[in-house]
């Protein structure tokens, strides 16, 4: 600054001594002292702009003249501090919004995965012609015949699903869930991922069933649960019954291949199950390959597609009585190979496009609040219009106007991304939160990267333009004659070089309500579904054996026993067991075979439960009797209590009731099954769909099952209460997991939830920026035309004359933009169908609801401007300016 | 007020020839001086001299320091540095071969 202050006054100098000395001269000449000055000066041409041109070429590039823009700039913002800081707000709280949601989508879809050269990674996925996704789970004899023929083109290897495990260290001996995968032996090779400690896998530790007890921690487990003890290594682990030696720890990052699911701990798929790695019917692990350099896709492609077209054609000749339906299904699958660059997650798949709806919804939102800083910005730009004609008139270069014009808006754009990107750091990591449910706890690495770095970057010179262009018209067309004019003439015109932006900012938020309505009413929807029992005052538990009895009776009397202390424990309804809870997300189909029917290509829902599940759940019995006791003992034939739906299914017209269908088990084996009771419809995993044909089979006694106890305890009370009887029914009985069947249930609305707050949040801000663009606007045209009015006024016009005068171009506006609007979201429903639950984009009542909201809020904001329209007084008008 | 190109292109030759035949001078002076020897044929504002100055001081052709006049007025002084001379030795001898070779032209088109 100072030095540009000396610079100025040598130029001013400089050029003074010119003046003077040519002044001079003509005054020799005869001329008067004005006249020669006059002259001197037409001579001289415009000082202020050989000053300004001298002083920008003398100063190093511009960067002066820039840092006396910004300081302007910040002294404008002082003054006015509530246009400033609303601009800011908005923008900063649309940028925020947009970046996190930016982090989320870079996270799970963008950013590879932490192994060797991720581009050269597929994983097999089958494809039958009637089904919508692919089919990504194999079984083992299929697995073996696909690695031996394309050993030469693409190296396979598998991994099973990550799932929640019991496992039991020898350290503590108590039950911890850890997340376990069990993976080929050569699958850590083939992804290059190095030990950090011991060893990890190598295939020697994967050839003979059940003779390979070891395995392998991820880093972030040892952090965790060993606080990085490389004592680690030796010590056991029980896990599906298991006990396996913990051999090493796997390299830092690598926590598996499921974007925001992260392993705990790796064991060879020979220890997963002896009977499993036999059984062409247990689908339970996914193929990935690495293909070898050189090879091409279509190749190793067309050698699997021979192997699978193989085993397909064996499968059918092993099952001549399954339905035609199923083995054309079969013979016409076709292998595809996938790029696992990113890795398959089912989470991406449930989010990917909830995330692109997000971050599309937010993209609109920073341009509505990106318009209203633009009209801000023209307003105020009109108010120094005469500023600037004048400053114009005294020379300033146009170049200079626009650069400060754009400065301005620069700084604002990259001040908001400054706080946007910090309101994103914060609530990133809560997003994530929200997605993660009870059962599976999402762990994304959302450290920003360049990505949202760059994402930022662009998202502020976006703004820039979008708000920075059309103030940068009015500072262009600053011309010097518009000084000399006073306040009157062109005023309406330059009203309406916002209108526009008012209509487009309609526009996007009727797309962003109708989005955010339809994301509500479908979330309501599905939170008013009826599951087909009560979930109110419902609490689970799992109960796990530690040392299993020998003998089965005896088993099932302490679950018995145990069910029988539960029921007179005080404050305890009722209770029952079952193998797993609903919507705990576990489920077992198994096909069934019902005399005089062809087998179908659908599997029936199985669940073993105790007498008085459907009590205590709350499901009714519609015929026949629940099951009992007797029921139970294992040399019984199968009683069942089957559901509504499984009778319309298999048994149209008839009742279900003492008749006699079989279960199909390993392929061949047939169990008979004998209805005694039908049950109302429940729903099974899924909300979305309705109940499934289900068949309630009695209880047999594993090492573990899921109790379920209807109680008005508090969950507290209730802990106590459990932890003091479950030990007395029998010691070897643990408790674990104490929940609440509505969470379970909750779980399954992670997404629509998210999506539900995430998008009726930014409504409201766009409801809002649409309000402050409306208002802005009317307040200022009834400002411009004060004079106008006042005359009216005094010529008798009414006030509600007035008043509809001024209304007149907002509500032009307001009808352009819901037109516009409305064509956008019927673009976009139809992108949403998929996501909605019994919503559909095109019922008129969602096309109303933002017409409505957008409606009010126009309302809500005309009231104030109007009201001082109408109370303009005559006399106040003549002395405006 | 249009600006005249020709007399645009050539004004940093004619300073540096004043400069070196005259010796230092303040940029009124030189106004004064291009005025005299052109014969008021290339009249523009004089103010455009200024910037024209400036940048030829930034790239080192000429040198400039404050002086007090004889009637104690603040005046801003050029002198042609070594580099200067160079840089007129050069552009002298071309603009004589361009002007020479449109006189030609002008001539036997």
């Amino acid at each position: 600054m100072i030095r540009s202050g000396r610079l100025n006054r040598d130029l001013d100098d400089e050029i003074r001594f010119h003046l003077e000395a040519r002044t001079e001269e003509y005054m020799r000449e005869g001329l008067s002292t004005e006249e020669a000055g006059a002259r001197a000066r037409r001579q001289f041409g415009n000082p202020t702009l050989v000053r300004d041109e001298s002083r920008d070429l003398k100063l190093f590039p511009r960067l002066e003249s820039i840092l006396r823009d910004v300081s302007f700039a910040v002294r404008l913002w002082r003054r006015n501090r509530l246009v400033t800081g609303a601009a800011l707000v908005s923008l900063s709280l649309a940028i925020g919004a947009c970046t996190a949601a930016f982090s989320l989508i870079d996270a799970l879809i963008l950013r590879t995965l932490p192994v060797d050269e991720p581009r050269s990674l597929v994983y097999v996925a089958l494809r039958t012609p009637a089904e919508p996704h692919d089919g990504l789970s194999f079984n083992y004899p299929l697995f073996r015949e696909m690695r031996a023929a394309t050993s030469r083109h693409l190296r396979l290897f598998a991994l099973s699903d990550q799932g929640r495990r019991d496992a039991v260290f020898d350290d503590s001996g108590h039950v911890e869930k850890v997340y376990g995968q069990w993976v080929s032996g050569d699958a850590f090779a083939l992804l290059g991922v190095k030990p950090a400690l011991g060893r990890v896998l190598a295939s020697t530790d994967d050839i003979n069933p059940g003779q390979h007890p070891i395995a392998v921690l991820s880093y972030d487990f040892w952090t965790r649960r060993f606080g990085r003890n490389p004592d680690v290594l030796g010590r056991w682990v029980t896990i599906r019954e298991k006990p396996l030696q913990i051999v090493g720890v796997a390299a830092h990052g690598f926590t598996g291949v499921e974007p925001g699911i992260i392993t705990d701990v790796w064991a060879p798929m020979m220890m997963w199950d002896d009977r499993a790695i036999s059984d062409p019917d247990t689908r339970w692990f996914r193929i990935w390959g690495r293909i070898r350099a050189g090879v091409a896709e279509e190749q190793a492609r067309t050698v699997l597609q021979t192997v699978f077209s193989r085993f397909a054609r064996a499968q059918v000749a092993r099952r001549p009585e399954e339905s035609r339906e199923r083995h054309d299904q079969l013979l016409n699958t076709r292998v595809h190979l996938r790029s696992a660059a990113t890795g398959p997650s089912g989470l991406r798949e449930n989010f990917a496009r909830a995330l692109w709806v997000l971050g599309a919804i937010a993209g609109l939102v920073v341009l509505i609040a990106s318009m209203n800083v633009a009209s801000l910005l023209v307003a105020r730009a009109t108010a120094r219009q005469r500023e600037m004609a004048v400053r114009a008139s005294i020379g300033a270069g146009r170049s200079r106007l626009i650069q400060q014009a754009l400065i301005e808006s620069l700084l604002l754009a990259f001040t908001a991304c400054a706080l946007g990107g910090f309101l994103s750091a914060i609530a990133t990591p809560k997003l994530v939160s929200m997605i993660s449910t009870s059962a599976t706890t999402v762990r994304l690495d959302v450290r920003p990267d360049w990505r949202v770095f760059a994402f930022l970057g662009g998202m502020g010179l976006l703004v820039t333009f979008v708000f920075g262009l059309a103030p940068l018209r009015h500072a262009s067309a600053a011309q010097p004659a518009n000084a000399l004019r006073s306040g009157g003439g062109r005023h309406a015109t330059r009203a309406g070089s916002f209108r526009p932006l008012v209509a487009a900012q309609i526009a996007f938020s009727f797309v962003v309500l109708f989005l955010g309505g339809l994301c509500l009413t479908s979330f309501l929807k599905l939170l008013r579904t009826d599951l087909g029992f009560d979930t109110n005052d419902l609490a689970l538990a799992s109960v796990t054996v530690a040392s299993p009895a020998h003998d089965a009776g005896q088993a099932l009397a302490s679950w018995i026993s145990l069910l029988e202390r539960l029921e007179h424990t005080p404050g305890i309804e009722s209770a029952s067991f079952s193998r797993w809870g609903l919507f705990a997300g576990s489920g077992r189909n198994k096909s069934v075979r019902i005399p005089s029917r062809p087998i179908d290509a659908y599997a029936p829902w199985y669940l073993q439960v105790s007498p008085g599940f459907l009590r205590t759940m709350g499901i009714p019995l519609v015929a026949g009797r629940d099951l009992d006791w007797r029921d139970a003992r294992p040399e019984l034939p199968g009683a069942v209590v089957v559901n509504e739906s499984f009778a319309r299914r298999y048994f149209p017209g008839e009742s279900p009731l003492g008749k006699r269908f079989f279960r199909i088990d390993g392929g061949s084996t047939l169990v008979a099954q004998d209805v005694i009771g039908v049950a109302r419809d429940a729903k099974y995993t899924s909300i979305r769909e309705p109940a499934p044909p289900t068949v309630y089979e009695p209880f047999r006694p594993e090492n573990a099952a899921v109790i379920q106890v209807r109680t008005r305890l508090e969950m507290g009370a209730l802990l106590a209460s459990m932890r003091a009887e479950v030990p007395r029914a029998h010691a070897a009985f643990r408790l674990a997991d104490l929940t609440l069947q509505s969470t379970l249930v909750d779980n399954h609305l992670v997404r629509d939830r998210a999506l539900a707050v995430l998008s009726a949040f930014f409504s409201v801000v766009a409801g809002v920026l649409v309000i402050v663009g409306v208002y802005g606007l009317l307040s200022y045209t009834v400002l411009q035309r004060t004079r106008e009015i006042g005359i009216r006024l005094a010529l008798g016009a009414r006030p509600m004359q007035v008043v509809a005068l001024v209304l007149w171009g907002i509500g032009g506006m307001t009808l352009i933009g819901v037109a516009i609007g409305a064509a956008g979201a019927a673009l976009t429903g139809r992108f949403m169908t998929a996501m909605l639950f019994e919503v559909s984009p095109t019922d008129p009542w969602n096309i109303a609801f933002p017409l409505l909201c957008l409606l009010l809020a126009c309302a809500f904001a005309v009231v104030i401007p109007a009201q001082r329209a109408a109370r303009i007084a005559p006399t106040t008008a003549l002395t405006v300016e | 007020m249009p600006r005249h190109e020709a007399f645009q292109g050539s004004l940093p030759l004619l300073v540096l020839k004043i400069l070196s035949r005259r010796g230092p001078l303040h940029g009124y002076g030189i106004t004064v001086r291009i005025h005299e020897t052109t014969d008021d044929v290339l009249r523009v504002e004089e103010g455009s001299l200024y910037p024209a100055l400036h940048r030829m001081e930034e790239a080192g052709w000429i040198r400039a320091e404050w002086t007090i006049t004889g009637n104690k007025r603040r005046a801003r002084v050029y002198e042609i540095t070594s580099e200067g001379r160079q840089r007129l030795e050069l552009d002298e001898r071309r603009w004589v071969a361009v002007n020479a070779a449109v006189l030609r032209a002008l001539k036997n088109a």
